[in-house]
């Protein structure tokens, strides 16, 4: 077969790349080398991390908010056996729909791992070993990234797991310990800690969430400390030993001195690599980066013509949404169509309760940059929607330039923040000032009144509920 | 108040004219723009419009010839018919007369100036909207330029009549009717503190609103890619978003700026489509172009057009000019072109074939005792065709410096009405493209049209000899109604004897 586009990987960016290739009439193909579709995102990722935040959060709001709320429960128990097979549902209905919206879009799905003959040639090696080629004018490396691990603590995928393992536990853990304090590991060890287990985090820096603005890592390990999380800060890990059912991590503190910590099990969440492994990127002369990353130009296109790269196989925030971006940015560009990608403004958010949600300029870098600017905060403590839904940890953070007012950064912490950050997006993506988001009206009550109050806050230090 | 109908200026050389037939009557209410007369002068008839609404009451009686510039008849403001832009303003007066009166001008009284679409030539009746300069909430000075507005013959500029707060009401792009309202303007001093306020004190335009415009020109996500896509820059567009972002509409209503354009041969500039895309492109035409294809189609369908050939050795006017151009150059700031030598060689072969110089008129024939050349011009917009008048008494030079006056505000858009207007005879080079050969179609209402070609070394037959010599193929495309094969043919021989042998001009022989 000859296709005008061959789209290695099916991830948000695969698939998304695949569907807007397919819109704009490109004769399209798509290569995965596991049986499912939607790669880390939709199996192993965002989708069912998602459902087991969920599902512990109710768990967790039952046995700790509901007497509160003024309901009363007998014999309240986790059935986590329960809680994964419906983590199962909900990836096999997510997958189904991403294999329904391939055919309706006539994208021939090829099951096998993609790897490259030449330029314009294809191998796809099926499980089974047998393989078949494929003739393509374009291609699009979407190959996505794999957990990062560290010599001292080698993955045995039963004690010592990644957040694949993680989403498929059989028990609840007694005592978690989650080596690196980023996204990944705050949000599996929020799951576990919710349903009872004890959570150490064990991280190199001083923060937690080191990429995001130092005032939402504040906030999150003071709330995260409220629900059981133990942190231990600059403390890098040396060891760990697997003793029947116990590991034991060993640690060295800023003073030197090694600590060991023992828990039943311990999650590696130090970051993901860019995944090249088996593409043959030799064959064609594709360059990779010092960290392995496919090497792109502005226009994602590799250092060969018609080799395009997209997500976390290239350089950039590893985000499912940055993916998709990406993927139609190339595809449109395949077809001479001149769309932008914004990266300054791809939001960043974490999963945790209260989600952390930000975009733009953090304060760190205004300040790096010398760039004056205001700041305007506001606590969902004074919201009255905040108040109702007993979630008042957090706030809402705008960063406006001090001359023009024009937003330049927004960073949140608070229900629903994952959610919020879209009014941020839009309102930067056009330059909003905070004054004109604070002239737009926003239903009350809402959470949303929060930004609305931080951007009153930052136009003229006047809130008016503070 | 009543407003004075006066004879308006219908053409140069037209000083009297006849009242032809009245449409409405005296003491008949009247609408803007509604037909009141016809008048009649020499050239042709002419329909005269209301310019506003009110009462008419006639002064002059059909048949009766009065002067250009002469009172026909007024419009005397009231009754029903008041046009619904002034109720408004004429309720506000009744309502506080002493107010009003009392304010005096310019101090902001809210008085709102309506800025139409001015008659800018007897034969436009629309106009398209082009390039705002201005937008909506800025503060306007008289004389300052608004917009620029393309009708189907030039482009004109738009400029304030009064100062105060512009209010945009057509968008670029917009066709309107001569009358039709493009802006309005807020009368008043008093908002031109406003933005001095806010400039001079920038560190408080952040608190207090609106004042800030550091997003103008900032193009929304949809409205970026729109932009890159047509090769437009932010810079040359006009956002009319909030604080003057652009717009996903104005990406789409962007065009090019002329003299980008110009750069495309022709302004014939369709976009680029990608390789490989299928992709069309559709674009509205400009007046100007909806003007050139009516009224070529209408050539072709109202004429009896036919095309005679002859061929003319250069080489003579070539060593003339190579003798003389720098002298000339020197002597005059300008270059001795073809142009010169045609120019004169049509003049002369004119004045002995008028009937080339002439032209159909109803059931007459009209013809000129001069010669007013036109010339094709392609200009950024399309095709335009200046008037060089009685360039039959004009020397080499004057010709010369006149083609490239013209040609220079063809090139910027700059050309007059009245520059454009007229012509006996038109002159059309396609040579300078690299044409051999073409029959051009007659510049109507003319009746005959010279196209000049390029020219290319041939082998010629002199004396029985071959020489190479440099030719250039001439047609003279010509309406067979008033011109006969014998003085068509005879013209064209008669400028390619001019041509050969360039003392003949001199002489007159």
């Amino acid at each position: 077969m000859s296709y005008d586009v061959v789209i290695i990987g099916s991830g948000p960016g695969g698939y998304v790349a695949a569907i807007r290739c397919a819109q704009v009439g490109l004769k399209t193909a798509i290569v995965e080398k596991y049986s499912s579709l939607g790669g880390t995102c939709l199996n192993v990722g965002c989708i069912p991390s998602k459902a087991l935040l969920d599902s512990s959060e109710h768990y967790h709001n039952a046995a700790h908010t509901f007497k509160t709320h003024g309901i009363e429960l007998k014999d309240l128990k986790v059935d986590l056996g329960q809680m994964i097979k419906r983590k199962g549902d909900v990836v096999k209905q997510t997958v189904d729909g991403i294999n329904f919206l391939m055919k309706k879009n006539k994208i021939d799905v090829y099951t096998g791992m993609g790897s490259f003959v030449n330029k314009n040639k294809i191998k796809v090696t099926a499980a089974d070993g047998k393989t078949q080629e494929i003739e393509t004018k374009n291609v699009i490396i979407a190959t996505g990234s794999k957990p990062i691990s560290i010599p001292p603590v080698p993955i045995d995928k039963k004690r010592i797991i990644t957040s694949t393992e993680a989403l498929n536990l059989t028990e609840v853990p007694k005592h978690l310990i989650v080596i690196g304090g980023g996204v990944i590991g705050l949000e599996l060890g929020s799951v576990y800690s919710r349903l009872g287990a004890k959570v150490t985090v064990v991280e190199f820096l001083d923060t937690l969430i080191p990429a995001m603005d130092r005032g939402l890592g504040r906030e999150l390990q003071k709330v995260l400390s409220k629900q059981g999380f133990e942190f231990l800060f600059k403390h890098k890990v040396v060891g760990a030993e697997t003793k029947g059912k116990e590991v034991t991590v060993k640690a060295e503190n800023a003073e030197g001195q090694v600590v060991e910590i023992k828990g039943d099990y311990v999650l590696v969440a130090i970051g993901r690599k860019a995944y090249t492994e088996g593409l043959n990127l030799e064959a064609v002369g594709v360059k990779v980066d010092e960290r392995g990353r496919v090497d792109v130009n502005d226009h994602l296109e590799t250092s060969v013509p018609g080799i395009y790269a997209i997500g976390d196989v290239v350089k950039g925030a590893m985000l499912a949404h940055k993916a998709e971006e990406e993927g139609t940015f190339v595809a449109e560009r395949l077809v001479g169509q001149k769309p932008h990608v914004n990266y300054n403004l791809i939001p960043g958010v974490v999963y945790t309760w209260p989600e952390v949600a930000a975009v733009g300029y953090t304060e760190e870098q205004l300040k790096e940059a010398g760039r004056a600017y205001k700041v305007g905060s506001f606590p969902f403590k004074a919201s009255g929607r905040a108040r109702a839904s007993m979630d008042l940890d957090g706030f809402v953070k705008v960063l406006a330039d001090k001359t023009t007012d024009e937003i330049l950064g927004v960073h949140m912490i608070g229900p629903r923040a994952a959610d919020m950050i879209a009014e941020a997006v839009v309102a930067m993506e056009f330059r909003a000032s905070a004054e004109d988001v604070s002239r737009m009206s926003h239903a009350h009550p809402t959470f949303t009144e929060s930004m609305r109050e931080a951007c009153l806050a930052a136009t003229d230090n006047r809130p008016i509920h503070m | 108040m009543a407003l004075d109908i006066k004879i308006p200026a219908v053409g140069e050389s037209i000083t009297e004219v006849t009242i032809g037939k009245w449409v409405k009557k005296d003491g008949d209410t009247v609408k803007a723009d509604e037909l009141l007369l016809e008048i009649e002068s020499d050239k042709a008839t002419f329909e005269l419009n209301s310019e506003a609404a009110g009462v008419l009451r006639i002064k002059a009686k059909e048949g009766d010839v009065v002067q250009v510039g002469a009172v026909i008849a007024s419009i005397e403001d009231g009754g029903v018919a008041a046009k619904p832009a002034d109720a408004p303003a004429a309720k506000a007066e009744s309502a506080a007369p002493a107010a009003t009166k009392a304010a005096a001008p310019s101090a902001g009284t809210g008085e709102v100036k309506e800025i139409k679409v001015p008659a800018v030539g007897e034969s436009i009746s629309e106009v398209t909207i082009g390039t705002w300069a201005k937008k909506t909430g800025d503060f306007v000075q008289v004389e300052d330029l608004l917009c620029e507005i393309e009708s189907d013959k030039a482009t004109f500029e738009l400029r304030a009549e009064v100062a105060g707060t512009l209010e945009t009401v057509a968008k670029q792009g917009d066709v309107l009717p001569i009358g039709g309202l493009v802006c309005k303007i807020k009368v008043g001093a008093g908002s031109a503190a406003a933005p001095q306020a806010a400039t001079s004190a920038p560190a408080a335009t952040a608190a207090s609103s609106g004042g800030s415009d550091y997003a103008k020109g900032h193009a929304a996500p949809a409205a970026a890619k729109i932009l890159d896509e047509k090769g437009i820059s932010t810079s040359s567009v006009q956002g009319t978003g909030k604080d003057g972002r652009i717009t996903k509409e104005d990406a789409q209503n962007a065009q090019n700026k002329p003299v980008e354009k110009a750069a495309a041969s022709n302004g014939v500039s369709a976009p680029k489509a990608p390789a490989g895309s299928r992709v069309d492109d559709r674009q509205k035409m400009t007046s100007l172009r909806k003007t050139i294809s009516r009224r070529l189609v209408a050539v072709k369908n109202e004429t009896a057009m036919l095309t005679t050939f002859n061929e003319v050795n250069m080489k003579p006017i070539m060593d003339l000019r190579a003798k003389h151009k720098d002298a000339f150059k020197e002597k005059n700031g300008v270059n001795l072109g073809f142009m010169s030598f045609f120019t004169k060689a049509v003049c002369q072969a004119l004045l002995e074939y008028p009937s080339v110089n002439a032209y159909i008129d109803g059931e007459e024939i009209v013809y000129h005792n001069y010669c007013d050349v036109s010339i094709a011009v392609s200009a950024p917009k399309g095709l335009v065709v200046p008037v060089i008048r009685n360039a039959e008494t004009m020397s080499f030079v004057e010709v010369e410096k006149e083609v490239v006056r013209l040609a220079l505000k063809a090139r910027d858009n700059k050309l007059t009405i009245d520059e454009m207007s007229g012509g006996t005879f038109t002159i059309t080079n396609g040579g300078i493209f690299g044409s051999m050969m073409s029959t051009p179609i007659i510049n109507a209402p003319q009746s005959a049209i010279l196209g000049m070609h390029n020219i290319v070394e041939r082998p010629m037959a002199v004396s029985g000899q071959v020489v190479i010599l440099p030719m250039m193929y001439l047609a003279l495309s010509y309406d067979h109604r008033i011109i006969d094969g014998r003085e068509s043919v005879g013209f064209l021989v008669r400028v390619k004897q001019l041509l050969e042998d360039p003392t003949r001009l001199l002489l007159g022989v």
